[in-house]
């Protein structure tokens, strides 16, 4: 088992663990959590590089799915397609000349990017009706809340790890 | 948490990317939140095929349902139930539509109005598990 297979197994241990709780969170409207899961995403990306946080991504949605039940239903669909479309885009993001995008920049596209893939999901195969659509601005809100939020605790996180290491 | 340090968080990148999201989330509320008037009608029921009302058109047309006939009154580019072969009354209760998208019904009678441009044809309305 080689070093980086183990802080893949170790990240999406956490990352499972993340996820299991915040599916148990009531939420206002469907669609809407705080994305709690993707911090490790984007930690591991930022500290490991993309193809890391790519590996611990997907079993995070993989073993979430076995574990919650709902592997290959409308819901791991819709989880996959997520998490697809943002790890493309964090992939395009972080290798994008002179990395412009700090924490925050990375997980509001990161969040942008989950949130629309999932409604263009739900559309194209579980609820093919225009008014699907009319939730799209609310959900579109949550994701610019929960990502600069998220973006903001992975810099705090960043800087506490850093500073435990460091002394 | 000193201001300094909040703004420290976003790069240059970050806040233009910040400013450019909710520039896009303005424009989605304004763009799926519009209610346009509807031009035409499409009327279902069980018993008889489902049909096409021009809105422009004023008249009165009759839908046969399961338990009878319903009354559908068109007039000024609006619909309403103006009669219905159900108990309640709440499809004529119910009053006017106009704005696209908008959806009423008289369901003992099994008879559906749906305003608007049409929705892509499916087999299927939704699917949950």
């Amino acid at each position: 088992m080689g070093h980086n297979d183990k802080l893949i197994a170790g990240f999406a241990a956490l990352a499972i663990t993340i996820h299991l709780l915040e599916s148990a969170l009531p939420s206002p409207v469907p669609g809407i959590k705080p994305g709690l899961a993707n911090l490790v995403t984007l930690y591991v990306l930022i500290r490991h590089g993309w193809s890391l946080a790519a590996n611990v991504t997907l079993i995070r949605v993989i073993a979430a799915s076995l574990l919650l039940g709902s592997f290959l239903s409308p819901t791991f669909a819709m989880s996959l397609a997520g998490a697809i479309a943002s790890l493309t885009i964090l992939g395009v993001a972080w290798h994008f000349p002179g990395k412009p995008f700090g924490p925050v920049g990375l997980s509001i596209l990161a969040a942008m990017a989950h949130i629309s893939a999932q409604v263009v999901t739900a559309y194209l195969l579980f609820i093919p009706h225009d008014s699907l659509f009319t939730l799209l601005p609310i959900l579109l809100t949550a994701a610019l809340i929960s990502g600069t939020l998220g973006g903001i605790l992975v810099s705090k996180i960043l800087e506490r790890v850093d500073s435990i290491t460091n002394t | 948490m000193s201001r300094s340090s909040f703004t420290a968080l976003f790069t240059t990148a970050d806040k233009l990317l910040f400013l450019v999201s909710l520039s896009l989330i303005v424009f989605s509320y304004v763009y799926f939140w519009q209610t346009s008037p509807a031009s035409y009608a499409i009327v279902k029921s069980g018993q008889q095929d489902s049909r096409l009302i021009n809105l422009n058109e004023s008249k009165i047309h009759q839908v046969e349902g399961r338990l009878g006939i319903s009354k559908l009154e068109v007039k000024d580019g609006q619909i309403r139930f103006i009669s219905s072969a159900c108990k309640n009354k709440i499809c004529i209760q119910s009053g006017w539509h106009q704005h696209g998208g908008a959806v009423t019904a008289c369901l003992p009678n099994r008879v559906s109005v749906q305003l608007g441009r049409q929705t892509s044809q499916t087999d299927y309305d939704a699917i949950i598990f």
